[in-house]
Order: C-alpha cells, then structure tokens, then sequence
C-alpha cells in the first residue's frame, strides 16, 4: 500500500527516476532522492529495525539522524543509517540485530524477560561460581552489537583536503544563512556546512510561514557570493583547537581552519516520554512534517498529535493537509495553547484535549505498530495520568511534539559555558570562547524573524572580532511561552517509556539507578548507560537530565550536562584515517640494492638491505648473511653506511662544543683525526655513540647512529643556543652518501680509485683526510669497527651510486660483496664491539660498558658528567662482557634476551649472539653481575627450551682469532 | 537466566540498596584521610578497612568517584612485564582481579581474552623475548609466539599491516583481560562503604597542612579535616597535590586519548597491541572497538581531544584490519596521565611523615588498581611499605636507582 | 591541530614542531650537592600554570622558548632563546 502523496512543492524526491531495491527480501519502490527509510515508509513498511537490547520493533522516530532505531546492511556495509541514507537502485537490505528477520526476530522474547535485565543487571549477575562466567559473557557478547562487519570490505582510503576561511558556519538554516550573507556582504569568506541534503534547515520542513519563498530569497542571495561556500550532506564532526572544524562528506573529509566559527545547528527535537512511545508510527512531529514535504509520504492514516508546545498544532494541520485524519491533538500543558491554530483545527473537527496525555500506546498484533492510543488527564507537575478517565482512540499513529534540546555539540567541545534558561527550558550559550559565536534554536532564539536577525547578530559580532566594524543587532529574546516543556514524561507501572532508544532506558531504569546511588549525571550516564550508544543522546540527554532533577528534586540547571565530545555523528575510520602516510628514505643507492636482491628492511625512516639474495640464489638468508660475511674476512666487502647522521661542526668553538656534548676530549685532536664521541643524557645514560672527524682547526665532521641521527641534531642544535658557544651546525645527513669496504683486500681495492697511500703506516686507523676516491670530493676514513682495515667514504649522494659502482667494478676481481645490516652486527660482534641501542638499554651507563676510555672524567664539563661523578660511588650492578660458547657446543643456539642465570636467580642477560663462521665459534654479548667479569669466568645461559647453557667470558673474539 | 535477577521481575519495589551512602559533610576527624576517589584510592579505603580494620577513613572525591583516568581508561590488564620486581608486582594484581567480581559481589566482566603484543622489528622482537623470558622465570604465562599463531588467534589481522609493517611475531601473554573500569571503581567504593568508610563526592582537597614535617590535616571546599595520614591518589592531579606539601617528584602530566566505535557484532577475542604502530585495541562486550594509542606529546592539564590522535590510529588500524574503512568511530576523549621517566609508579612514603603517594600511573595503573590498594593500605596502616613494592619508592630517583621498565621503552598499558 | 608561532618562521601547524620539555636552568654542577644534582635530573616541576618551554620547528631547525599555560594550552609569546651576553 503506498503511502506517497502527491506532488508536494518542497519536495527533494525526483519523481522521474524511479527504481527498486529490496528490503528484507520484499521489492521496494523508490525515487531518486528518497532515503531509505522514506523509501520504504512511502511502500508502508514501518517496521525498520530491532531495538538494542530488547529487540523491540522500531520505526522512524527523528528522520534526521537524532536516532538509530533504522539500522541496515547491504551485504557489504553495516549500521547503516536508513533515515539519512540515500536509497540506491538495487541495493539489498536488511536491518541489523535480528536473528530470522525484522519481522519474526526471535530475539524479540527479550522484550518480554525484560523485568529480569533491570538497570546495570549485567553488573548484578553471571559472576558467581566464577567458572560460569566465560558462558554468560560469550552470551552477552552475541547479543550485544549491532551490524555483523564485512571482514571482505575493501580498504577506501578517503582523501583529505584541507581548507581555510574567514567564517565558518555551522547549520544552513535560515540563521545560519542570514549569517553567511552578512559576512559576505563585508568582503569576507564563509564555509557554511549543513549536514541535509539540502540547504534551509527547518524552512524545508515548518510551514509555519511562507517559508518556501523565505528559502528562495536567502538561497538566491547566498548563491550571488562567491565568497560563500556551501556544502550540504556535510557535517561538522567536532571542534579542535584554534578554530579546526573537519567536515565529513561521503567522499573524505576536509579540514576547515577558520578565523572565527558560528554555531547555528539548531536543535533536535525531543520526544515526550510515554508507555510504548517507541512503536513504529509513533514519530516525532517534525519527522512527520519531513516525510509530507521532503520526501511526499503520508506518516501514518489515523492518528493523534500530543504535544507540549505550539509545534504540535502546526504539525497537526500538515497532517490533515496531508490527508492524514487527525483524530485528536492532546497538549500536556494544564492550559493547553491560546495560539490561533487552535480554532483552526477545531473547526476541522479535530478534538483539542488540554492537560492531557497520551498515557499509553497499545500495540498492534506482534508489536509491529499502533492500534490504539489511550488519552488521560494529565497533572503536569507530578506527571501523573488520571486513569480513570480513559479515552481510547483507534489510530495508526502519533506525532509528538514536546520541545527541543540544542544542538550544542560544537559548543561543548570548545569550551562553550552553557546555562539553563528557564523561559526556553533549554541550555543555552553563557559564555562563549574567544571567536566562535551561536545563533538560531541552538542559541535559545525560537520565532522565525528573530532567528534570521540572531544570524545576522552572530555574523556583526563575528565581524567585529575579525577587525570589521560593523553595526551590532539586536535579537528579542524569547518570551512568552516556552518552545519545549519542562517535563514531559507520563509515568507508567508498567513501564517501557523510553528515553533512551538507542539503548532502551525507560524512566524506571533512572529511578532505579537513583536508588542505587548512581544520582548525580556523570554516574547515571555510567550505570543506566544514557546517550552511550551511536545516537550520543541527541534524543535522550535532556530527559534524562530532567528525570534526575526530579528524582533529586533539584533545579535542571544544578544537574547539570554530561560532557560532549567529538563526534558529532560517528565518523567512519576510512575517512579519518585517510591515505595514510608511511613515510620512508631510500639511499642515492638504494636501486643498486634493488638490483641486486637487497632484502629491505625499515632502519628508522630509512630502508637498508639486511642481506642480499641476488636473482637465482639458493642461500638461505642465514647462509647469505655468513657468505657476506665471510667476504669481509678473507676478501673483502662493502655496506651502505648513507644512513649514518652527519653533521657538520663549524667555527671557533667547535672543539669546545664538541668538549661539552660529548664525553671524550677533542680540544687538541689533530686536523685529519677522528674520535669516538659518545654522548649521554643527563643522567649519564649511554644514548649513542660516533665518530669525530677534525677537518681543520675550526671543522668538525660529526657522525651519528641511523636511528638518533635526527634526535642527535636537534639535541647539538639546542645545546649551541644554551652554550652560547661561536659555532654553527649542518645537517648533512641527507646530502652525503657513506660507504664502507672492509676486508684484507679493501686497500688494495680502493687504492686503484684513489691516490691516498692506504698503508697502515702512512694512514693508521683513526685517520681521516679530505680527498678524492674515483674523481670525486669525499671523505676518506680508517676505520675499524668490522675489520682490522676498513675505509669509510662520506661523499656527495648525487655521486654515492656511482662511486659504489666503480668500488665494485674495481673489486670485481678481488672477490668484493656487498654485505647487508646482518653481516655489520656478526662482524662487529667478531670485533668484540657493543652497539648502543643494542647491547645497551635505557638505563646503561658507560661505567656498565667498559667505555671509561671514552669519558674524560677530567674535563671541566660534558653532559652527563656531573651525573656518572654520582653513579661512581655506587657499586656496579652489571657489567657487559663477551663472551664464547663451548667449542663443542651443539644443541639450539641460544637467542638474545635468554637470559643469564646464577643459583637459580636471573643475573643478567644476553644482548648479542652469533655463530661465527669464521671463528666456528658462538659468540656473544651479555650483562653479567661485576664479580663475573674476568676473562674465563663461566656463567650460564637458559635458552628458549629451558637448558642452561655455558658460556666463557673472553676478552674480545679477536682473541680467539689469534690462537685458533 | 541466573536466579539472582529473578528477585528484579517479582519484586514490585527496585530490591537493590544503595551502593554507597551519600555522604555529605565530612567529620572534623578521621585516622585516614585518602584524596582521590578513583580506583585506587578507593581500592586503599576498601583494603585499610578489611585487612587492618581501619574504618575511620574518609575519601574525598573532587568530582564523582571514577570520573578521572579509572573511568577513560581501556582497561587492559596484564603481567608482563619486563623487570622481575613489575612482573610479581602486576600478577598479583591480575591474581586478586580473578576473584574480584566473587569477592566485591559485583559483575566487573573479568574477561580473560589473552594479549598479544604485535612485533614489526628484530629489535621489538628481541625485547618480547627479553619480556617472555623474565615473565616466564617469575611463573607468568607469557611466550613469543610467530604470525602463524597470531592469525589463528585473529584470522582478520592483516599480518602484512597493508604491507607497511609486516608483524614478525608477538609477545602473547594468557592472563591478558580486560574488565568494566567503573564497576571496578564502583564495587570498592560499595565494599569500603559498607565497612564503614566515608565516602564524600564533589569535595575536593584545596590545602594540606603541614607541622614539623607531619601532616595534621587537608582543607577542603567541604570542611576542614583534621588527620595525621592522607593518602594521594589523584593520577593526573598528583603535582597539584605534590606542590600543596613541597614534594618534588619526577612525575609530569601528559594527556593520554582513547576512541570507540559504534556497537558491532563480536569478531575480535583477543587483545591487540602494536608499538611500532601506536595502536591497542579490543572487542568491549557492547560490541565496540576501544581503541587507544601513544600520549599526547607534551606536558597539558587537560582533557581535551585532537584530531591528530583519531586520525593517526585509524590510519594505522586500517593498516592491521583493512575492512574497518566504513566502521565508525562514535566517541573519543582523554585523561591526564601521570608520567614517571622510568615507566613505573611512585608508591609509599614520602619524606613527610604521614604523607603517602600512590601515583606515576600514566598510561598503565588500572591493572594495579588491587594491589596498589591492598599495598598502600599496608603502607599505611604499617606505616612501612612491604617488599612488593620496594622498587617503586620516590627516592629511587635521587638513589639513581630508576626501575628496569626503563631499559625497553616498549609501549605502556 | 593546533597553531604555534615560532619566531622566526611565523605562525604554523602544531605538527611542524617538537616539544623540547620545560626550560629550565642546570645548578652549578661544581658547587651543587648529589642531591640537588640529582634532583635537577630527574624531578619536574609537573604542576600547571604557565611554563617556559622548549620548541623545535622542525623543517627550520629552529629552537624557540614558548610560554604557554598547561591548563587552557595558550601561548602567551615565544621568543628565541637570548643568547648570552658578550663583554666588550
Ligand atoms: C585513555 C587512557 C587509557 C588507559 N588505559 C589503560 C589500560 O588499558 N590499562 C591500564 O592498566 N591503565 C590504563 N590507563 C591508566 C589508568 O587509567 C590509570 O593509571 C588509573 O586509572 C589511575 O587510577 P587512580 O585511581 O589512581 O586515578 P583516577 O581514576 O584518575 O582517580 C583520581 C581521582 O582523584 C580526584 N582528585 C584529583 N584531585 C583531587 C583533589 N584535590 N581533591 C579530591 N579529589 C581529587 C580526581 O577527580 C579523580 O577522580 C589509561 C589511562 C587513560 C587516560
């Protein structure tokens, strides 16, 4: 039976292009431009969705997103908003939360037991025998939820954009966008978002004047600036900091930074609490006045308006226009409405009842919708029905109009001070924080011409903040009779008057939870679990806060409002979430890596090869990496080191700077000499280590771990403002490459690209010389941190790839590799050398590390000093050693971090271990306790199987090398 | 349904009494003044009164009891730990939160779903083993596991990350649960009322008085009351509390956020942390996904949201589960976590005698809320802290004996 | 995302920059006892109110001092770090 209205002037459906889709198996028709509930109300399916918790029949309550009773899923997406959500052609629907159907849900015996699930029940029950547990909350996990997730949903990254204003404002209804032409009138720009389909807010709903032609003339106006943007099917998700407003749309989300904001999102309208108030047909009045002029659907045939404000009357005669016969309007307020429309209805035979209520709806058969509604005297102050006199009316509907709570969101979240205005009962602005300003029903401003002039008064006010002179307005406050009432709840004994649809709280579920100690706002939130659930209390926040102030018998304005936060609807991941960004840097090498079967791993930003599985390699990458490294030992091998912080120090303190950031001395360091500089926290914590290269009296060049180089130039750049010291710093991290050969035959290689004598004698390690390997200006280190003789080269990246080609062209016949990140930690291991970082821990400090040799105690000041002067009057607690297996060790090897065990008690821990190939030895670091650290002491290790497994503390592996 | 509901649906009057009284001027006097209505201070009172006896206490609550971190927080409860002194500290705790719901005759769904800690580098792996293996030496069920057994655990886990950051493994620990944070606050508050103890809301400590080095008594917008031991418990408020007697502490305050989403059908077990990813999750048993991430990065007395927090982390759990894109995000907000450098909190006493701290929770105290209470209770009524909790005393700092929490930085919680 | 201004490059977006922890001045480590030493490591001064603060704008390199309140996050004025006096 279709239920769609002829053609209304206002309406948003395209009559020319209709199509179907389904609902729960049944074939739907609908208009382009419908949602998918009033798609389907125009086909007379009312039945929407199943409540929450009870399972309860729903239907269309606010149509505007104020509530989720119309939950669906395509197959693909869940929770979809039926109300809001344009329906597509072919789409295939089901509500969500039903186990057979929306109609036969069987869950719906839940309604029925709903006496054993009082308020917080999950708190009272299914805890004790403790070993029971697990089976009541595997239950109550299947109940709860609402749509199933598609875990084949593809991933949509949404785009972000990114937007800046003068004004932005938020809500384009007629306050709103008498605000944006204000604004623009005086030259400046304006975001204005509404989250409709459609500009104009309530003038698209509440024909109360001539709102259609108002609407034409604003929305004419608005279109003849371009400095007005108007986006609509947008809403503002929150409110940041410094005037930051992101505005989702279907396609992302654009973040709007404006100078000042205007809050003009009016209100939600709010139900009147009675038995059975949630049945499909019973809807609130501007949804009826939505689904007649939006969308040209009759909301129900029979019905009966209640009301506590002037809007129901309104609503009453939408409803006869619509040709809905309106048996009775049924004001709740004890002398009813003096408003002309009164006579108006009365003389269209419509019954008036004031101080009256609607006490209960019946339900239709199954509780699919209304059949009845039952009409008593009704004593506003007690809220108490008189009962004995009943009048009973057979009808298919309720419209209901009981006032509105504002649309304050926004507000809240920038710190808006709002207070409790008694003559529109309804929380209003106090005071507002610097450059956001409200106007309209959320600013407590209510008759039409007063709401365009607020806008106007918002937008001078805004103006004059943004440096504008411009004439103030003035805005009547309300007066008169208050839009919404102060208490518009019907008490029932048997209950089921919702406040809360979302969650099905009923009045007694406040009462109870008063009784129980929950009675102040914050804790009633907790225990009843109010405006917890998707719809964030738009229907059911102010309620609750009356029910408590009644329960308290306080004043509403001492109960005060839970805390509103971001967002305004929910907003999807997809969309917040973005492109998301993984930033990484690649070496000028990094192709020749590629090429040559580099397994990439993340170095910090930075991508390093671990190993290298050239095209066809059968190696495993263990067998790969020892090959590397086997290179080095008895050939030679070359690593990426590009990724190593480089800093330049500059000027007539660079040694000085140097002296009281780093723990060594370098004052009289020769020119064409490099030091190890390692550096601490303040608490003289070991937090990364490099070398020193003096290039001239007053040059330093710096080098830092790949991971702290950035930290590490912060921390220096800092220290040369705190110093006041005469130098300057360069970060030449990504403008040079760095490669380092090593191995017997790296000299031997090298030495044909470059003229420098690489003898030991005339270029001993610790020697750094400014010079020229294959024509090209770089930075010539001896090093020997993986093998006795290694070169750095620091070099121009525009020119690493190519001289890394001529090294490896030149070390063709020598057998040269390159070697990854893998084969540096055995080499360094096999040099007996600790990483900071790696063997070291947060809290390691160069007295646990053997690094004495590196801190000049002596000096006047470096960072950290002051505290190892502490830390040396304490005793050691643990000591790094390496350390060697039994040469006829077999079994698993163990892993770093199994621990050191003594007597039973965990006595330090292994950091580094490897098998050496070329040792044929396991070797390793580890934290020992002081008294182990001789040479040949022997402490155990527990491995992952649990075996305690020997090991011998040994100077260093280079040892080894010698006697074997 | 359990029988005990039954009594709701026959009976025609609500059969539940208050949980707590409602308490509205305090006494001039108490032997035990304890500041902060929170889990903790609440779990102290419940403790003092049942283990020693000591029922003259009051706890004064600024706002409404379980309104600060004790009511934001994700509730992720778990052992392991990386230093021998934090593991035996947190199982004990897990221990008592067992029997909790039996012992306060109150339903916090102790859920015990296991936990896994994501590792995307050898070096996160590294520190899982260390983890496992201190864990595994104090008698704490927790090993390193590989994808494969994190996938069977999570079969929608993209264990690629989106190819961003392939997991290597994890830490996976058995005990890992999550409970109700309020009913935690609420069924301590219920078992120290009903022992005795005062509880007073909305009354908040302005001044503390000091003579001689001892405490004699805390000012309040209520009523001044005069005492010899006062407790603080106040998480994000404890430099405010620390500056009213003079008491330098390491302990800074960074807002910690979290988010959740609309209701959906259970599909996540398991709890998921990732720290190269800034991301733990878990399924709540309303169905939604709370999810949180790394602290603000700096120093704010506020609880305030950013965007910057939300879309960081629904970046990166898109990243774990791709199919999340339309699933939304309903609600987020903040605390205000109290920072120690070492990752560990500051409990005992102080150099003022009568003075005790119970703080430097940051991002990882609801697990401890049992045995910080059962503890500080002992502390008090002891006036000596037991060995338990010897490691977290405040002069560890000036002592330069900071715990090892330190040494891996790892992700809280 | 919240604004800063940094002193030299002007007003950008909070994520250009780092914080740097509270600016503070270091006790005189050859007069100052271990336990004020000690204490100047480790303790804070955590209570709220407005704090001078290091800031990095990171894409300039640039240290600043910001005065900002930890309760309401406001920046009353930032300014680059004096350097020291010269003697001439
Ligand atoms: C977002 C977030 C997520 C977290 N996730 C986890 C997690 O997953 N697992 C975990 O173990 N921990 C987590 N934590 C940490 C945990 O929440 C806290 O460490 C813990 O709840 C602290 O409890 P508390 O009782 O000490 O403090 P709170 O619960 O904060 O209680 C302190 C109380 O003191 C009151 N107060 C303050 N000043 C005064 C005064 N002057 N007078 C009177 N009263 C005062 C406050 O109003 C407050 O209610 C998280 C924290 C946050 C913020």
């Amino acid at each position: 039976m279709s239920s769609r209205l002829t053609t209304q002037s206002t309406e948003w459906i395209q009559r020319d292009k209709p199509f179907s889709f389904s609902y729960e198996g049944q074939q739907v028709t609908a208009f382009e431009g419908d949602t998918i509930s009033s798609a389907l109300w125009a086909n007379g399916i009312k039945v929407l969705g199943r409540s929450f918790k009870y399972h309860r029949a729903r239907g269309i309550l606010t149509l505007a997103n104020h509530d989720v009773n119309a939950l669906m899923t395509d197959g693909i997406d869940t929770n979809i908003r039926a109300d809001v959500w344009p329906v597509q052609a072919d789409m295939q629907l089901t509500a969500v939360n039903t186990t057979g159907g929306v109609i036969k849900d069987r869950s719906q015996f839940i309604d029925k037991i709903s006496p054993l699930l009082p308020v917080g029940f999950y708190y009272k029950a299914f805890h004790t025998p403790r070993r029971f547990f697990p089976f009541w909350e595997d239950k109550i996990r299947k109940a709860a939820g609402l749509g199933e997730v598609n875990f084949n949903y593809p991933r949509i990254p949404k785009p972000k954009q990114h937007a800046h204003c003068d004004v932005l404002i938020i809500g384009a209804g007629i306050a709103g966008l008498s605000a944006a032409i204000s604004v623009a009138e005086q030259g400046l720009s304006v975001i204005i978002v509404d989250e409709n389909a459609k500009a104009g807010g309530s003038l698209t709903y509440d024909m109360a004047t001539d709102s259609v032609s108002q609407l034409t003339t604003l929305l004419s106006a608005v279109e003849s600036y371009s400095k007005i943007r108007l986006i609509t099917n947008a809403y503002a998700a929150g409110y940041y900091a410094d005037h930051l407003v992101p505005i989702v749309e279907t396609t992302g989300i654009t973040k709007v930074r404006a100078k000042a904001l205007i809050v003009a999102s009016g209100a939600f309208e709010q139900p009147p609490v009675f038995r059975n108030n949630d049945l499909p047909g019973v809807m609130m009045g501007s949804a009826a006045q939505r689904l007649i002029y939006r969308y040209a659907v009759k909301p129900f045939d029979k019905g009966v308006v209640v009301t506590a404000n002037d809007y129901g009357y309104r609503t009453a005669l939408d409803l006869l226009a619509a040709g809905v016969d309106v048996l009775a309007v049924i004001d709740m307020r004890r002398e009813g409405s003096s408003s002309p429309l009164v006579t108006e209805l009365k003389s269209k035979q419509v019954a008036v009842h004031k101080a009256s209520c609607v006490y209960e709806v019946i339900a239709s058969k199954q509780k699919l919708g209304v059949s009845e509604v039952v009409i008593c005297p009704y004593d506003e102050l007690m809220a108490e029905a008189d009962t004995k006199n009943k009048i009973r009316l057979k009808c298919d509907g309720v419209a209901m109009s009981a006032g509105w709570a504002p649309a304050a969101a926004l507000l809240y979240q920038a710190g808006t001070k709002m207070r409790f205005d008694n003559t529109v009962q309804q929380f209003v602005p106090a005071e507002l924080p610097e450059g956001v300003f409200a106007a309209g029903k959320v600013n407590g401003i209510f008759e039409l011409d007063q709401r365009q002039l607020d806008g106007q008064r918002a937008a001078a006010e805004a103006l004059n903040y943004l440096g504008k002179s411009v004439a103030t307005v003035e805005v009547k406050q309300h007066q008169g009779i208050s839009p919404s009432h102060a208490y518009p709840v019907v008490n029932h004994p048997k209950g089921k008057n919702f406040v809360d649809f979302d969650e099905d709280i009923q009045v007694k579920d406040f009462i109870n939870a008063a009784k129980e100690g929950f009675d102040n706002i914050e804790l009633m939130k907790r225990f009843t679990t109010v405006g917890m659930g998707p719809s964030q209390g738009k229907h059911s926040n102010m309620n609750a806060i009356r029910i408590l102030a009644r329960i308290r018998d306080l004043p509403v304005e001492k109960i005060g409002t839970t805390t509103a936060r971001p967002f305004f609807h929910p907003t999807p991941i997809g969309h917040l979430g973005g492109r998301g960004f993984h930033p990484h840097r690649y070496t000028a090498i990094h192709e020749w890596h590629i090429e040559n079967g580099g397994i990439m791993t993340a170095a910090g930003l930075w991508m390093r090869p671990s190993y290298y599985l050239p095209a066809g390699s059968q190696l495993t990458a263990q067998q790969a990496m020892q090959q590397e490294a086997m290179a080095v030992r008895t050939k030679a091998g070359m690593i990426d080191n590009s990724t190593l912080g480089k800093i330049e120090v500059y000027g007539p303190d660079a040694a000085a700077f140097l002296e009281r950031v780093y723990t060594g001395k370098f004052a009289k360091q020769k020119v064409g000499q490099y030091r190890i500089a390692m550096l601490l926290d303040e608490a003289g914590v070991m937090v990364d280590d490099g070398l020193a290269c003096r290039l001239a009296e007053d040059r330093f060049y710096l080098t830092t771990s790949t991971t702290n180089s950035a930290m590490v130039y912060r921390q220096l750049q800092r220290e040369v403002q705190i110093s006041g010291l005469s130098v300057s710093l360069a970060n030449l991290t990504g403008v040079k490459a760095a490669m380092t050969i090593a191995g017997p035959a790296s000299a031997d290689i090298l030495s044909q690209l470059t003229t420098v004598d690489l003898s030991a004698n005339a270029f001993p390690t610790g020697s750094v010389v400014e010079t020229k390997v294959a024509d090209v200006e770089c930075l010539l280190l001896r090093v020997a941190f993986v093998a006795e003789q290694a070169f750095e080269i620091h070099l121009p990246a525009a020119a690493g790839l190519y001289v890394w080609n001529q090294l490896m062209q030149a070390g063709a016949l020598f057998g040269l590799m390159a070697y990854g990140t893998d084969a540096q930690r055995l080499l360094r291991l096999e040099m007996g050398h600790h990483l900071i970082g790696h063997d070291t821990d947060g809290l390691t400090n160069p007295f646990e590390a053997h690094a004495e040799p590196l801190i000049a105690m002596d000096k006047a000041f470096f960072t950290g000093q002051r505290s190892l002067k502490i830390i040396a009057k304490k005793p050691l607690n643990k000591t790094l050693v390496n350390f060697v297996l039994d040469s006829d060790f077999a079994g698993d090897l163990p892993n770093e971090c199994n621990l050191v065990i003594d007597n039973g008690d965990i006595a330090g821990r292994i950091t580094s271990i490897a098998y050496s190939p070329y040792l044929k030895r396991v070797i390793g670091i580890a934290f020992v306790p002081p008294e182990k650290r001789q040479t040949g002491s022997r402490f155990e290790i527990r491995n992952d199987a649990g075996d305690l497994i020997a090991a011998t503390v040994i100077q260093s592996p280079t040892e080894l090398a010698k006697s074997a | 349904m359990p029988l005990r509901l039954l009594k709701y649906a026959i009976s025609r009057e609500h059969p539940a009494p208050r949980f707590f009284r409602d308490c509205v001027e305090p006494k001039k006097t108490y032997d035990v003044v304890i500041i902060g209505g929170g889990g903790h201070g609440l779990a102290a009172a419940y403790y003092l009164a049942k283990d020693y006896g000591i029922t003259n206490v009051a706890v004064l609550e600024k706002g409404y009891i379980g309104g600060g971190n004790t009511g934001r927080n994700t509730t992720i409860i778990r052992s392991n730990y990386l230093t021998p002194e934090g593991v035996k500290f947190y199982d004990a705790s897990v221990k008592i939160y067992e029997g909790l719901s039996e012992e306060l005759d109150l339903n916090l769904f102790y859920s015990n779903r296991g936990h896994f800690t994501l590792a995307h580098t050898e070096s996160a792996m590294r520190t899982m083993r260390w983890r496992a293996e201190v864990n595994k030496h104090v008698g704490v069920e927790s090993y390193v596991v590989g994808p494969e057994e994190i996938s069977k655990a999570c079969p929608q886990l993209d264990i690629s990350c989106s190819g961003q950051a392939p997991i290597l493994g994890a830490l996976y620990h058995a005990p890992g649960s999550v409970a109700r944070h309020d009913g935690v606050a609420w069924g301590y508050a219920r078992g120290a009322d009903q022992l005795g103890v005062e509880i007073f809301q909305n009354t908040e400590v302005t001044r503390i008085d000091v003579k001689g080095g001892k405490v004699c008594g805390v000012q309040t917008n209520n009523g001044y009351i005069s005492t010899n031991k006062v407790l603080s418990a106040v998480a994000g408020f404890t430099p405010r509390i620390t500056q009213m007697v003079d008491l330098q502490t390491p302990i800074v305050i960074h807002p910690l956020q979290a988010c959740v989403t609309e209701p959906m059908k259970p599909w996540l077990d398991t709890i998921l942390v990732s720290g190269s990813l800034h991301v733990y999750v878990s399924q709540s048993s309303r169905g939604e996904l709370v999810m949180g991430s790394s602290l603000d990065p700096y120093e704010m007395h506020s609880t305030r949201s950013s965007l910057d927090f939300v879309e960081g982390l629904t970046s990166h759990i898109t990243d774990m589960f791709p199919f999340l894109s339309n699933v939304k995000v309903v609600r987020q907000w903040a605390g205000m976590a109290d920072l120690t450098p070492d990752f560990a909190p500051i409990m005992g006493k102080t150099p003022i005698e009568g003075f005790y701290l119970d703080a430097g929770w940051g991002t990882w105290g609801f697990k401890a809320t049992p045995i910080s209470g059962k503890t500080m209770a002992e502390t008090i009524a002891k006036d000596m802290a037991p060995d338990l909790i010897k490691s977290f005393r405040l002069s560890r700092f000036e002592d330069y004996e900071l715990t090892g929490e330190k040494g891996a930085a790892s992700v809280g919680h | 995302m919240k604004l800063l201004q940094c002193p030299v490059n002007g007003i950008r977006p909070l994520s250009e920059f780092s914080y740097g922890g509270e600016f503070r001045t270091m006790p005189d480590p050859d007069s100052c006892t271990d336990q004020q030493w000690a204490a100047y490591v480790h303790y804070r001064s955590g209570a709220p109110g407005y704090k001078k603060e290091w800031w990095y704008h990171m894409p300039s390199g640039t240290w600043f001092i910001a005065e900002r309140n930890t309760i309401t996050d406001k920046v009353s004025r930032t300014y680059l770090f004096p350097k020291r006096e010269v003697a001439v």
